[in-house]
């Protein structure tokens, strides 16, 4: 007889008698056949609690008759193939009980081939931590007038004097143009939603330590006044996820997204939480 | 925009909170576990050159033998090798500083550990020093199953 991974389908029915968990067979009282292509047939009768095994015969007048090549058997038993899978490729056929067939999964322990017994399980050990750190940010001239803006409700952008470029978070440069920016504009605070990206996993926000429920929406805002790629990522209202639409812009073509206003903070503290998130505008 | 004008320059604070979850692994785990049931300190011995590794581990650095099966028992006393001062607090720490961070060399062991070293004063403390470990055997497993080493006479 073949092997298959390394195992004769001979050996898993010989082991039956030693594997057989009587407190797994309660309630049940059947006879299952078991007819392995060419490796043979086997007859299993479960009574009472207790189980012979026939080999070879007649297979007529089971409860349960599991048609199943040798190679997809062994691999049920020792665990390298799923049942669900193989009834689906039709390597394995049930005809009779199904029920009966679904209960066999209990009537013994794990066949383990002779060499691979594994010894007793180890207590592994796992230690979940979370490290605090303090940090402080020091906001500079130009990240800080932005911040001071939004306590007082307002979105600031500086623009650069040569391309006319709004950014907003500011910097205090214009990459492209390699000057200083040097003049403040306010923008918003309303806009056209472009940009949402579905988040799924939060990191932790690192000037709260805390993690935002997901999923949740960043999203890119053409504020009124900006254009182009001049967008402003910030959140949107958690529950209006699946309700706005997204700007597209493809060369002449715009397809306008849906209008978004901010939701201010009560208790404004100069930070970009100021802005609670961005809701449609209706 | 003057470039010394500050009066729009603030400090924002915040805290940075990382969750991690550390795996002890196989190694790791009979060593913790064997700490705190037990309260004995177990090291992997190379058989081909006879290092004893602490903290334990699978392949010994020099001869690449597997030692992972190849546990000693060994001592709770120990030799300091070397030594800091902490002195700089921070909230994560495990002691309020000044406190001693030393590198220990258990009796048996050929390579040290680190661990905190109390009931001396940090500025007295010098290396040859003999210390022993102090059990923590009710604390989760991790390496303060040992709580710390103190001057051994």
């Amino acid at each position: 007889m073949a092997e298959y991974y390394g195992v004769d389908v001979a050996d898993i029915f010989n082991t039956m008698k030693s594997r057989f968990r009587p407190e797994g067979a309660e309630g049940v009282d059947a006879v299952f056949g078991y007819d392995i292509g060419e490796e043979g047939k086997w007859k299993l009768t479960v009574r009472q609690g207790e189980m012979t095994l026939d080999e070879g015969g007649d297979l007529s007048g089971c409860d349960v008759l599991v048609k199943v090549d040798g190679r997809t058997f062994v691999g049920l038993n020792i665990g390298k193939i799923d049942a669900m899978a193989a009834l689906g490729a039709a390597k394995l056929k049930v005809e009779g009980d199904f029920n009966l067939f679904a209960a066999t999964g209990k009537l013994f322990t794990k066949y383990v081939p002779p060499g691979q017994e594994v010894e007793q399980e180890q207590e592994l050990v796992v230690l979940k931590r979370t490290i605090s750190v303090n940090q402080r940010f020091a906001t500079g001239p130009v990240m800080g007038t932005f911040l001071k803006g939004l306590k007082e409700k307002k979105i600031l952008a500086i623009k650069c004097p040569v391309c006319g470029r709004l950014q907003s978070p500011p910097r205090e440069v214009c990459a492209p143009c390699r000057v200083r920016n040097d003049e403040w504009v306010e923008i918003g605070p309303s806009g056209e939603m472009r940009m949402l990206e579905y988040c799924y996993y939060a990191s932790p926000d690192p000037l709260t330590g805390e993690t935002r429920e997901t999923p949740y929406g960043a999203i890119g805002i053409l504020l009124d006044g900006c254009r182009k790629d001049e967008v402003f990522w910030h959140l949107l209202r958690p529950d209006q996820l699946d309700a706005v639409q997204m700007g597209i812009v493809m060369g002449d073509k715009v397809v306008h997204g849906s209008r978004l206003r901010p939701v201010w903070s009560e208790n404004r503290t100069g930070s970009i939480n100021d802005i609670r998130y961005f809701e449609i505008d209706q | 925009m003057q470039k010394d004008d500050f009066s729009n320059s603030y400090v924002v604070e915040g805290k940075l909170a990382l969750p991690y979850t550390y795996f002890a692994g196989r190694l790791g785990s009979t060593f913790l576990t064997t700490l705190r049931d037990q309260a004995r300190i177990m090291g992997v011995r190379c058989d081909k050159c006879g290092k004893v590794f602490l903290p334990p581990r699978q392949t010994c650095e020099r001869c690449l033998e597997d030692i992972r099966d190849k546990w000693v028992a060994l001592e709770s006393t120990g030799v300091v090798v070397n030594f800091t001062v902490v002195r700089q607090q921070d909230k994560h720490l495990p002691r309020k500083t000044p406190y001693v961070l030393g590198m220990i060399k258990l009796d048996g062991a050929d390579t040290p550990i680190v661990h905190i070293i109390e009931g001396v004063d940090p500025d007295k403390i010098s290396e040859g020093m003999r210390v022993k470990a102090i059990f923590a055997p009710e604390s989760e497993p991790s390496i303060l199953l040992i709580n710390h080493f103190e001057p051994a006479a």
